[in-house]
């Protein structure tokens, strides 16, 4: 019964956006210094299929991410790629186009079968290129992420699974 | 001694802005990015009584985001009169802790090293780079402050005999092995792209002491390194005791040493 009003509930709230995409990403990387770390980290992102032109901030050790047009994007992915590399990521910001979306707290958007789950955000309509924080772990310097695990009243944000399927916590 | 000191108190107090951690003379508790590899050709030396100096084949792979192994091969003069293919090592880092912020964190790995060398026994120190077939287990914290990195190291060093020779009667067969390190990013004051050569200045205190033995040293050893195309490394370091009371080669040693990175292999 509990699951049955789960997904009335996900029917209501979640809109389908597939044409969509992510089209940039801002990605802040922690525990960085050298130039050489820097270097290993661009490299290890430019492995990923979906990902078209890195621009970097040294100075920020900011990732400035171009995606490629109608790829699919894997923000884990992502983040694996800067923990491989030996790193955490500090920050990302994703910008995603949307069309005329009305948005608002724990409100659901679905990217080619990704839920992503608006927190601390109040009504509004989002229309064109957004950008939206992942608030997740491995996303988020350990301290944010409990702050937010203790604050969140939706348990998928420390599991990261919701009904199956990965769910992202996104604010703007 | 005491003007190294100072000069070590200096740097540190009025570097905590900024660093690097790329020691010449020890590990840091970070590790290569994973499917990483590292290519290292070394020379050390001294020039007293007489010249006398070894090279060192050395590969360094990033496993995974926690695991690195290194593989070494000696070649040296040290202990014999003839310059000959001494044997090899291998060693393993885990990072087991990481907390990490905007260019600043705090590391700590465990270490591992085993050398299976076919030198005569001479030296009371046991050394697992080129001289003494053994064992080391050990563990290191890296301190990350924007352009400073300090990083300390204690180990335990257990020797066994040589494949050719036994160690004598009356040396030590165990060793306590610590290390201090501070590294500064001189040069470039501000990053722009990845083609800046960056200069890194670094200060080292490595120390041994065999227990039960009255025997031990402390080494300061001061370095210079560049780095091109944040690819390409060359590092110049040389190294002096600040006190010995010890039988080994490693006094006034000059260090060169050119690594090449190759990101990403796989």
């Amino acid at each position: 019964m509990k699951f049955l009003k789960i997904f009335v509930a996900l029917l209501v709230t979640t809109i389908s956006i597939a044409k969509a995409q992510f089209t940039k990403a801002e990605l802040q990387v922690s525990g960085l210094t050298c130039s050489m770390c820097s270097n290993a980290t661009e490299k290890s992102l430019r492995k990923l299929d979906f990902i078209g032109d890195i621009k970097t901030d040294l100075n920020r050790n900011l990732f400035i991410i171009t995606f490629k047009k109608d790829a699919i994007v894997n923000l884990d992915q992502i983040s694996q790629k800067v923990q491989s590399a030996g790193f955490s990521v500090n920050s990302l910001k994703a910008t995603f186009n949307f069309s005329n979306v009305k948005v608002s707290n724990n409100y659901h958007f679905n990217y080619n079968g990704t839920l992503y789950d608006f927190l601390n955000v109040g009504d509004k309509t989002l229309d064109g290129p957004v950008a939206v924080t992942v608030l997740d772990k491995n996303f988020v310097p350990a301290s944010t992420y409990k702050k937010y695990a203790a604050m969140a009243d939706v348990p998928c944000y420390k599991t990261g699974i919701m009904n199956g399927s990965r769910v992202y916590h996104v604010t703007i | 001694m005491k003007h190294l000191l100072v000069l070590l108190l200096i740097w540190i107090s009025a570097a905590t802005a900024s660093a690097q951690e790329l020691y010449v003379n020890t590990e840091p508790a970070s590790n290569m990015a994973t499917n990483s590899l590292g290519i290292r050709v070394e020379n050390q030396g001294y020039f007293k009584p007489d010249f006398r100096n070894r090279s060192t084949l050395e590969l360094m792979y990033g496993a995974s985001k926690n695991l690195m192994v290194h593989g070494s091969l000696y070649e040296s003069n040290f202990n014999t009169n003839n310059s000959h293919f001494e044997g090899g090592s291998v060693y393993a880092k885990y990072r087991f802790l990481s907390v990490d912020s905007v260019q600043r964190h705090f590391r700590g790995a465990f270490f591992a090293k085993v050398s299976a060398i076919n030198n005569p026994i001479i030296n009371q120190e046991i050394s697992l780079e080129g001289d003494n077939s053994g064992v080391q287990g050990g563990v290191v914290f890296t301190q990350l402050l924007h352009k400073l990195a300090l990083s300390g190291s204690a180990s335990y060093i257990r020797g066994f005999n040589n494949s050719r020779d036994q160690i004598p009667d009356g040396y030590a067969r165990n060793a306590a092995a610590w290390s201090l390190s501070a590294g500064y990013l001189l040069f470039p004051k501000n990053y722009t792209n990845y083609k800046q050569t960056n200069l890194n200045l670094y200060f080292e205190l490595l120390g041994k002491a065999n227990p039960g033995y009255g025997q031990g040293y402390v080494d300061a050893a001061p370095a210079v390194q560049l780095i091109f195309n944040s690819q390409l490394r060359l590092d110049f370091s040389y190294r002096t005791p600040l006190w010995n009371d010890m039988t080994r080669n490693s006094k006034n040693m000059y260090l060169v040493r050119i690594e090449y990175n190759i990101f990403n292999i796989f």
